[in-house]
């Protein structure tokens, strides 16, 4: 264990927040709610820190661009539903003609003849690193362990509970091996700009995070 | 900054709100123990057979056959990927458009566009509103609900039973009469033999195998379709076609294939084959007839004492009434069959003892009424109707059909009805004139030409104005001819709500789509061999239903809370008092005949065997006193010539069996110029027409380039620049697809096959991705029914005409398209 890692919480959570945001915004559609919220005070100094760093500015920009303009839209309600087309389109239906949140589908490209069933053998293995962390993913989640937002929210977890060494392993593993494919994939056929910004700005922040993991050990 | 002041910066803005969407939650282990999954052996069945699994955390994992199947299907390697392919049916989900604009939305979208998730109670919601603006503003007429197909199996968790019962719960609809397999078969055969004959049992395998001297398989398949049954298939008819084979190889009994193409049959048993030109049977027939007539082969005897009307068809046969006799030389000009050939086959037929069994295919062209009548008159007229090994049947392809009957009470179903005092909440009958029940195959006549009236089996149907459809359990954009005469139709839908399992092309031509559970997620029993009775089956919930997906009961239930219905929906019963139900009242039937342990230990031990049954003969009791057992037909004997279809005076079925020429016919006939190709869509090897179609890597077992195999004939395929392996395109004035290349020599010149049930995937007219709902979409797949013809077979059964269907084909030379079919709707439009 780095002791130094472990004990120097503020810095942590602040990457655990970031890995929450993502795996929110990747684990269901945005609603008033969602809406209300990242457009407050407080979730706009969040983005608005992130944003200081100029690798994820541009992606930010855009976030922010469609989330105000939904919430300016004078049919905020039409204007969620667009968005939620975008999420079904690209997550919720089929595998080949979207941009599948799961791991499996892009890791078998490795080994074209491999199962490329779903709830197969990436999400045993998400399901046993959860149990091993206490871990479960939320009943009213019933999406298979290799959804990218519960890779995202074991990595917020682990960012506050592993050493530098278990976590840049894991995120290698599990999450840059397939990070790139899938940000290309939700790229090209996202309609909206909306889930290619955050899929960029995803690969961008773990590319950027596990540099300085190694450069931590 | 640096990149640690970077990271505490972020925490210093103090958002956390966010925390509380993680899709994650503490591990209980305690609760985990409590709902420990069972990881032993669990017994469960399907149409393609029995089997037992076994989870591993939590997952399916190995799929064996049932002890007692011998002869499992090579499909139960597809069963996983039934559970866990990609095209599953996640989330409740609305078309965009229909959920803006509700009833109003722009049809013209529908096939592949913008949908989003929705929660259940939503979902179902819209359901119900939809169903109330069309019963006020159309009444009963507007909604058919009937439209229904091969449900997966279980008694309880029928799909056709839960979408009618719930949806009749809310008002009266259309329905259909008939099925796409058998229509002109179920509708013609009451007539001349008394019964469907196609959904009964027939003359038992044993007394086949012991005194057949010949067996005619006509149009007939059955290595191929007995892998799968109505209900869990037993596949015990294989060991008698093990027992077949022997005796054709040791020359006991003599087996003829007649058929265009060299079947899967034909190459197990290593038997003869006849080829026939396609859709020309009857001619060949008429020609056996004839020389039977004129050689006095005919059983007389047999005709006066159990039929009716000989005299009336005989001077058709002489050409007597019509100046054109029937000679072995006219039927060899249509059939391709020499006139040596057919004098023989007369011979061989009156000669010992000769069982006919037709298959389906044949009566699914345009009067495909004809050949299965004038196969019951060949059979009168050898006269060995009703003796063991002798005589005609239709179904001995089917569904153990054949295997001799426990003769146990088969367990019930959930009720498909209302029960006997409840009432709809819109309860009117008022049809606005039109008819309430349609033949099966005319919908989507109906919906394009409503108030249209048309002749169908001595009756008058007057197509209802259909504004909505309700499936469930069932893929019309499967089984249905002519996609762009269904494009038509669709867009002047209302609104289509489908429940299904995947993202079929109905899902995807819907605007409410409802996510069922599998079989493998939920609890339920079955009979084990549907005309044998073997046994009740446990069909034991593998799995939790996955993502958002419910069983049939739960998703109907669901509706009838909706509609403050759900105490008469359910009758205040569980699914387990279902089960329970189910089994105690079978077991009741049973008592002093077979013994029955109580639900408990059934549900243990997953089976209860009823043991062997008895052989029997079909029509032996008839034979035997047809005075006493006298046939369902109107005159009580087999009807050669029927009165009542004569009076019905239609030109495409006359009184007795004729030859009449298609509209479109290969090897010379109407068409042929144009469209030189007859293109055959038999029931798959390798599905339940279109089930199991989505199992992806058993699928790529028999693609090819990943799309439908097209059987072609080498010389055709070298005419044309195709080796085996390349994509071709194949197309007619109605259509075009895409398939893949098998070259093979039990096709012959002029015909190819592509297996129905293919996912239908359309793609732009060009090739490009765009375009899935246009008018000449081009099928990326290979999906036959982009080509088939769209007509009733005839004003009699008005059933489907799929094999009357001719094309063409090409090399593809353009740019190759991804298939399309498996992965649900696709955004086109923008």
């Amino acid at each position: 264990m780095n002791d130094k890692r472990l004990y120097d919480t503020a810095m942590n959570q602040g990457r655990s927040m970031v890995y929450k945001l993502l795996s929110s915004l990747f684990a269901k559609e945005l609603d008033h709610q969602l809406l209300k919220e990242l457009t407050a005070s407080q979730a706009q100094a969040f983005l608005a820190q992130l944003a200081s760093d100029p690798l994820f500015i541009q992606d930010i920009a855009t976030l922010n661009s469609v989330l105000n303009s939904t919430l300016n839209n004078v049919n905020t309600d039409h204007a969620l539903l667009e968005l939620a087309a975008d999420y079904c389109g690209l997550f919720l239906v089929g595998t080949k003609h979207s941009a599948s949140p799961y791991a499996s589908l892009y890791l078998k490209e490795n080994a074209p003849n491999k199962d490329v069933l779903l709830f197969g053998e990436q999400h045993q293995q998400m399901q046993t690193y959860l149990q091993q962390s206490q871990l479960t993913v939320q009943s009213e989640f019933p999406e298979p362990a290799d959804h990218i937002a519960v890779i995202l929210a074991y990595v917020a977890h682990q960012a506050c509970a592993s050493d530098d060494k278990t976590q840049l392993a894991f995120i290698n593993q599990y999450l840059n091996a397939w990070l790139g494919s899938f940000t290309d994939k939700v790229t090209s056929l996202d309609t909206g700009k909306f889930y290619a910004a955050l899929a960029h700005l995803t690969q961008t922040w773990v590319a950027s995070d596990c540099e300085g993991l190694a450069a931590d050990q | 900054m640096n990149r640690r002041d970077f990271l505490k910066s972020l925490m210093a803005t103090s958002y956390i709100a966010l925390g509380s969407a993680s899709v994650l939650a503490p591990f209980n282990a305690l609760a985990a123990a409590g709902a420990k999954t069972n990881n032993d052996w669990l017994t469960t069945g399907s149409h393609f057979g029995a089997f037992k699994m076994k989870r591993k955390n939590g997952v399916i994992d190995k799929v064996i056959p049932f002890d007692s199947d011998k002869y499992p299907t090579d499909m139960i390697n597809g069963v996983k990927g039934l559970v866990y392919n990609p095209s599953r049916v996640r989330y409740p989900m609305v078309r965009l458009d229909f959920l803006i604009k509700g009833h109003k939305s722009n049809t013209s979208q529908r096939g592949d566009f913008r949908f989003v998730r929705v929660t259940w109670d939503k979902a179902l919601t819209l359901f119900k509103d939809s169903l109330d603006e069309v019963q006020t503003k159309y009444g009963p007429s507007g909604l058919h609900a009937g439209q229904t197909g091969w449900r997966a199996t279980g008694q309880l968790h029928s799909s056709t039973s839960h979408m009618q019962r719930a949806v009749g719960m809310h008002g009266n609809f259309v329905k259909k009469i008939g099925d796409y397999s058998t229509g002109a078969g179920q509708t013609i055969l009451p007539y001349i033999l008394g019964s469907t004959e196609v959904y009964a049992q027939g003359t038992s395998w044993p007394l086949i195998l012991e005194e057949s001297n010949t067996i005619i398989l006509w149009s007939n398949d059955p290595y191929k379709n007995l892998q799968i049954g109505w209900n869990a298939e037993t596949h015990e008819s294989f060991a008698y076609l093990a027992e077949l084979k022997e005796k054709v190889q040791q020359g006991k009994i003599r087996v003829i294939s007649i058929d265009p193409v060299v079947t899967k049959t034909q190459r197990y048993l290593d038997c003869e084959q006849l080829y026939v030109n396609p859709q020309t049977d009857v001619a060949l027939m008429l020609g056996i007839a004839h020389e039977m007539i004129t050689k006095k082969l005919h059983d007389e005897k047999f005709i006066e004492g159990y039929s009716l009307g000989f005299e009336r068809f005989q001077p058709y046969v002489l050409g007597e009434s019509d100046g054109l006799a029937k000679t072995p030389e006219w039927a060899s000009k249509i059939t391709g069959v020499s006139p040596e050939i057919i004098r023989d086959l007369a011979k061989v037929m009156t000669k010992g003892r000769t069982q006919i069994m037709m298959g389906w295919c044949i009566q699914r062209q345009q009067h495909g009424e004809q050949p299965y009548w004038m196969a019951a008159v060949l059979a009168t007229m050898i006269g060995q109707i009703g003796l063991p090994g002798g005589g005609i049947s239709y179904g001995h392809h089917y569904s153990s059909i054949g295997v001799p009957s426990s003769g146990a009470a088969a367990p019930g179903a959930f009720p498909r009805n209302l029960d006997g005092d409840q009432k709809p909440i819109f309860n009117s009958h008022d049809f606005k004139g039109a008819s309430s029940t349609i033949p099966v195959a005319r919908w989507i006549d109906a919906i394009l030409e409503p108030g249209k009236t048309i002749d169908a089996n001595g009756a008058k149907v007057i197509y209802p104005d259909i504004k909505m459809m309700v499936f469930s359990g069932s893929n019309p954009w499967s089984h249905h001819q002519d996609r762009n005469k269904m494009k038509q139709a669709f867009q002047k839908l209302e609104c289509v709500v489908t429940v299904d399992i995947n993202w079929t092309a109905t899902c995807r031509f819907s605007d409410i789509v409802l996510p069922a559970c599998t079989t493998l997620e939920r609890n339920d029993l079955d009979i084990y061999g549907s005309y044998a009775n073997r046994g009740i089956l446990t069909m034991q919930k593998m799995v939790e239903p996955l993502f958002d997906s419910l069983s049939d009961f739960e998703i109907f239930t669901r509706f009838a809370k909706i509609m403050g219905k759900e105490k008469e929906y359910t009758r205040g019963m569980s699914e387990f008092d279902w089960l329970k139900k189910l089994y105690d009242d079978c077991k009741a039937d049973n008592v002093g005949k077979f013994d029955m342990p109580d639900f408990d230990t059934f549900w243990k031990d997953g089976y209860v065997h009823f043991g062997e049954g008895q052989p029997w003969t079909r029509h032996a009791d008839f034979r035997n006193d047809p005075e006493i057992n006298p046939l369902g037909t109107p005159s009580g004997l087999i009807e050669i010539f029927s009165r009542k279809i004569a009076k019905f005076n239609y030109d495409d079925c006359p009184g007795h069996p004729t030859w009449i020429e298609k509209t479109e016919r290969s090897h010379g006939g109407p068409g042929s110029d144009k469209y030189p190709m007859w293109m055959q869509s038999c029931h798959p090897d390798k599905r339940l027409h279109s089930q199991m179609c989505e199992s992806q890597q058993y699928r790529e077992t028999y693609t090819v380039q990943g799309r439908e195999p097209v059987y072609l004939n080498p010389s055709d395929a070298k005419q044309r620049g195709i080796k085996d392996g390349d994509i071709v395109r194949v197309f007619n004035g109605r259509g075009q697809l895409l398939a893949g290349a098998v070259v093979s020599n039990n096709f012959p010149r002029g015909i190819i096959r592509i297996h129905e049930g293919a996912w239908y995937g359309p793609v732009g007219k060009d090739g490009s991705k765009q375009g899935g709902n246009e008018m000449g979409a081009l099928c990326s797949y290979g999906d036959p029914n982009t080509l088939t013809l769209d007509i009733g077979t005839s004003k009699l059964a008005q059933a489907c005409s799929a094999y009357t269907c001719l094309v063409d084909f090409e090399k593809y030379q353009g740019k190759v398209p991804e298939v399309s079919s498996f992965n649900g709707p696709i955004d086109t439009q923008i």
